[in-house]
C-alpha cells in the first residue's frame, strides 16, 4: 500500500503535547479564533497587516521571565519553554526521566527579533553598537539550549532548521533516538517568533497580494514521544518528507505522488488555509473526508504551524481510523504525517 | 554499548572547500606543511571599519563553470562552497556522472550551518532599513537554509530527505554523526553529509563585538591565546553502510566507530569550567566504538583559541587520556582555517580522517607558551609524525547553547 520511497515509519505514541498560539496559551486554546493586529511594515511607509501575536502579558510567561537564563531570552524562547513544560507536566515526567529526555526543535526564522535588532544597531547607530549581550541569543539552538537547561532535559539536543517540513524531520530525528536509546522520550518542538521584518519578507516573497488573506503568526507546539507500544492511543504511524519541488507546478506533481498511496476517504486535515499551496491542497484532496475544516486560522508560522496542526490532528483522532497531515513547506518540500 | 543490530557505517568520500584550498587534497596539503590562511577581509565581502579584528580566514571561490554568470550571482556564497565541496565528495566516492551529477538520484542530505545564506539576509535588511524595497525577492528567497539544500540538490540532481543542523559551532559533527546514525540504523545506505558557512558581516560583528575575535595571532592552547580568527568553508563526507560500499565496489576510507552529543548547561556561551560535557561526550563516543582513550592516536580539537575555551577543554583531555595521554598527539585547525562554525564540525573531521589515512599530525600553529595540561601532546611541526601508527583518531566541536559533540574515525 503505502509504498513512497521516502515513507519512514515512526510509531511514536505522543505522551504528552503543549501549544502557544495566537489564540492563547495551552492546546485547548487551539480551537479558538485568535484576533490580528495591525502591525506596520519595517520599511517606513507606514503601510500594515494584519499579524496573528503572542499575548506575552499572559501570566503563563510570568514565571519563565523568572528564570536566570530567560531574564534576556527572546519570546521564541518564552514561547518553546511553556509549550515544552505543558507537554512534561501531561506525562507527568519526574525529574529523573527529564534527564534522559531529548529535545529537538525545528525553526524556521528562529531568533528574529534579536538576529533584526542586532543588525539594525550596526546600521543605525554604527558598528561599535553591536550588542554582545544580544548576539547569543540570536543562534538558531539558543533557544533549545535554555529549555534544556532550564527544565533538566538531558537527553541529545538538535535544533533543526527548514521550512515547515523541518518538524517531520525532527520527529524522525526523534525516532532514530528513541531506537538508539540516546533517550527515553523526547520533545518535539516547532516554534517562530514574529519580527516587523517577516511582513517585509513576504510581501518581497508575493505572499502579501491584494488577494491575499494570509495573517503571520508565532508560537510554539509540542509533542513529547517515546516508541510506541502495543496499547498506546495516540500514535504519529509515520513520515514522509524529501519530495522537493522548484514550482508550484512540482508542487503540484509532489503532492499526488505522495497521496496516491492514501484511499479514497480517508480522513485529512487540510493545513494550507490562506497560504499559496491552499488551491493546490484543495486540488489534491478533494477526494479525501477532510476534517476540521472549522477550525480557526492560526496564521502562518512555519514550524509553529507544523506543530499546531499536529496537535490538533491528535485531538481529531478516532478509533482505527488512519488520519492524514500533509505538511506544505512554503519553499522547499512538502510532507505527510500519518496518524493512528 | 550499541545494539549489536547497528551496521557499520564507513566513509567513502570526502570533498572540502577551505581558506587552505579549493579541494580536499590542497587543503589537507597545506595543513600538514603548517601553512595558515588568515589575511585582511577583502571589501568585497564587507568593510571592516570600526571592527576590532580585521582578518579573516576566507575561501576562495571555486569556479562552477557548468553555470552562467546569472545562475552564480544567485547562488548564495555558502552554496558556492558547498557545491563544489559535495561535487567532490561524491566523486571521491565513484558517485559522480561525467556531467557532474550523482550517480544515485535518490541521496538523503544530512548537513549543517549557523548562517545559511546570511549575505543575502544582511542585504535584505540593509534595503528595507534605508527604505530601498526594489529587487529584493531574489536574495531574500535564497537566505534561509533549505535554500542551500535546494540549490545542492538541484546542481547534484538528487532528491530524498534532508536535514539542517543549526546547533552552533558543534552542527558539523552532528550532522556527519546523524548521517551515520541514519546508515548504522539501516534508515538510509548511503547519506551525503557535511557543513558550510560563509563568511558574513553579521557573524563576524558577533564575534567581534563579544571581543572573541583576536586582533594577533589565532594561538589555540596557548596561555597567550587572545581570540578566534573567524573563518569560512565546507567540507562533504559520502556515509554508507559497509555492505552497501562492498556491493558497488567503492573503497572504505575509514570507519566512523563511535559518534556522542550532549548538552552542557553551565553557560548559554562559555564551557563548565572543567570541561565535563566534552570528557563526558568523548567517553560516550568511545565506549560506542569500543575503544579505549589510549588506543586514540590523535585528536582535532576544537580549540577556538578563545580564553575561556581552551582551558576547560584541555582539562577534558587530561582527565579523558588519564595516564595514557603521553600516547596521542592533539591539534586544533583553527589557527590555520579559522573558526568555520557551522562547517567546523564536516572540515575537522575531515582534517582528522586525513590524519588517519596518511598517518600524519596536523602541526599546532602558533604554539609559544602551551596550556600546561596538554604541552607535551600538542602536535609539533617538528615532530609531525604520530608516537604509532594511527589505528583511531578523535574529532570534537562545542558550541554555543552548549552543544559537544565527538566523532571516531577508525581504520576499516
Amino acid at each position: 500500500m503505502n509504498s513512497h520511497p521516502y515513507r519512514q515509519p515512526l510509531d511514536l505514541a505522543v505522551i504528552g503535547k503543549g501549544a502557544v498560539s495566537p489564540a492563547g496559551v495551552g492546546i485547548a486554546a487551539l480551537e479558538r479564533t485568535p484576533q490580528p493586529t495591525e502591525t506596520p511594515f519595517l520599511d517606513g511607509s507606514g503601510k500594515t497587516w494584519p499579524v496573528l501575536k503572542v499575548d506575552l502579558k499572559d501570566p503563563a510567561f510570568t514565571r519563565w521571565q523568572k528564570e536566570p537564563r530567560l531574564r534576556r531570552a527572546s519570546p521564541i524562547s518564552l514561547f518553546l519553554i511553556e509549550a515544552a513544560e505543558q507537554a512534561l507536566a501531561e506525562a507527568g515526567l519526574s525529574l529523573e526521566e527529564r534527564k534522559r529526555t531529548g529535545i529537538v526543535a525545528a525553526f524556521s526564522t528562529g531568533s528574529l527579533v534579536y538576529s533584526r535588532r542586532f543588525f539594525e544597531s550596526m546600521i543605525r547607530q554604527g558598528r561599535k553598537a553591536a550588542s554582545p549581550a544580544l548576539f547569543p541569543e540570536t543562534v538558531f539552538n539558543s533557544p533549545l539550549s535554555h529549555v534544556a537547561a532550564t527544565l533538566g532535559l538531558g537527553g541529545a539536543a538538535y535544533a533543526l532548521v527548514g521550512d515547515e517540513t523541518a518538524w517531520i524531520a525532527a520527529l524522525k530525528a526523534a525516532w532514530l533516538w528513541l531506537r538508539q536509546g540516546e533517550a527515553d522520550q523526547v520533545l518535539v518542538l516547532g516554534a517562530e517568533e514574529f519580527d516587523a521584518v517577516i511582513l517585509d519578507t513576504y510581501r518581497a516573497a508575493g505572499w502579501l497580494g491584494r488577494k491575499s488573506s494570509l495573517h503571520p503568526s508565532e508560537g510554539a507546539g509540542a509533542v513529547l514521544v517515546r516508541l510506541a507500544r502495543k496499547d498506546d492511543e495516540a500514535v504519529i504511524a509515520a513520515g514522509t518528507d524529501g519530495q522537493v519541488y522548484r514550482n508550484p507546478r512540482q508542487l503540484e506533481a509532489a503532492g499526488k505522488q505522495m497521496l496516491a498511496d492514501h484511499p479514497d476517504g480517508t480522513r485529512l486535515l487540510p493545513t494550507a488555509s490562506r497560504h499559496w499551496p491552499q488551491k493546490i491542497e484543495e486540488a489534491l484532496t478533494s477526494r479525501f473526508h477532510k476534517i476540521g475544516k472549522e477550525a480557526p486560522y492560526l496564521g502562518e508560522s512555519f514550524a509553529a504551524s507544523a506543530s499546531w496542526q499536529t496537535v490538533r490532528a491528535l485531538g481529531w483522532r478516532e478509533a482505527g481510523t488512519p488520519l492524514l497531515v500533509p505538511v506544505w513547506g512554503s519553499n522547499h518540500q512538502i510532507g505527510l504525517l500519518e496518524l493512528k | 554499548m550499541l545494539p549489536s543490530s547497528r551496521r557499520n557505517a564507513v566513509v567513502t568520500g570526502l570533498g572540502a572547500v577551505t581558506p587552505l584550498g579549493g579541494d580536499a587534497a590542497s587543503s589537507w596539503q597545506a595543513l600538514a606543511a603548517g601553512r595558515h590562511a588568515e589575511q585582511p577581509i577583502p571589501s568585497e565581502l564587507f568593510s571592516t571599519e570600526g571592527y576590532r579584528a580585521q582578518k579573516a580566514a576566507w575561501a576562495e571561490l571555486p569556479p562552477l563553470p557548468e553555470l552562467t554568470a546569472k545562475q552564480l550571482g544567485r547562488l548564495s556564497r555558502a552554496s558556492r562552497l558547498a557545491i563544489p565541496a559535495a561535487r567532490e565528495a561524491l566523486a571521491s566516492a565513484g558517485l559522480l556522472d561525467t556531467a557532474g551529477r550523482s550517480t544515485q538520484p535518490i541521496l538523503p542530505l544530512s548537513l549543517s550551518t549557523t548562517g545559511g545564506g546570511m549575505g543575502f539576509g544582511e542585504q535584505f535588511l540593509r534595503a528595507v532599513l534605508t527604505g530601498k524595497r526594489r529587487g529584493l525577492l531574489g536574495g531574500i528567497a535564497r537566505y534561509q537554509p533549505q535554500q542551500q539544500v535546494l540549490d545542492l540538490q538541484t546542481a547534484l540532481g538528487i532528491s530524498g530527505p534532508s536535514l539542517v543542523v543549526a546547533n552552533a559551532c558543534a552542527s558539523g559533527a552532528n550532522a556527519l554523526g546523524h548521517a551515520a546514525d541514519l546508515v548504522a540504523e539501516g534508515v538510509a545506505d548511503c547519506v551525503l553529509a557535511g557543513g558550510f558557512e560563509a563568511l558574513t558581516e553579521l557573524i563576524f560583528a558577533g564575534f567581534d563585538c563579544l571581543q572573541a575575535t583576536t586582533m594577533e595571532k589565532c594561538r589555540p592552547f596557548d596561555l597567550g591565546r587572545s581570540g578566534l580568527l573567524v573563518g569560512e568553508g565546507a567540507a562533504f563526507l559520502v556515509i554508507e553502510s559497509e555492505e552497501h560500499a562492498r556491493q558497488r565496489g567503492a573503497i572504505a576510507l575509514c570507519r566512523i566507530a563511535g559518534y556522542a552529543h550532549t548538552t552542557d548547561f553551565f553557560h548559554l556561551t562559555q564551557p563548565q569550567p572543567e570541561g565535563n560535557a566534552l570528557l563526558e561526550v568523548m567517553r560516550k563516543a568511545a565506549a560506542r566504538a569500543g575503544v579505549t582513550p589510549g588506543q586514540i592516536g590523535y585528536v582535532n580539537a576544537h580549540g577556538t583559541a578563545t580564553p575561556i575555551n581552551d582551558g576547560p577543554e584541555a582539562n577534558a583531555y587530561r582527565l579523558f587520556f588519564g595516564d595514557d595521554l603521553p600516547l596521542t598527539r592533539i591539534s586544533s585547525s583553527k589557527a590555520a582555517i579559522g573558526h568555520t562554525l557551522g562547517a567546523a564540525g564536516a572540515i575537522e573531521a575531515f582534517f582528522a580522517i586525513m590524519a588517519l589515512r596518511e598517518n600524519r599530525l596536523p602541526p599546532q600553529l602558533n604554539l609559544e607558551n602551551p596550556i600546561p595540561e596538554v604541552a607535551a601532546v600538542l602536535a609539533q611541526a617538528h615532530t609531525a609524525e604520530p608516537p604509532a601508527r594511527l589505528e583511531h583518531v578523535l574529532s570534537v566541536n562545542l558550541g554555543f547553547g552548549g552543544s559537544n559533540a565527538a566523532l571516531l574515525f577508525s581504520r576499516s
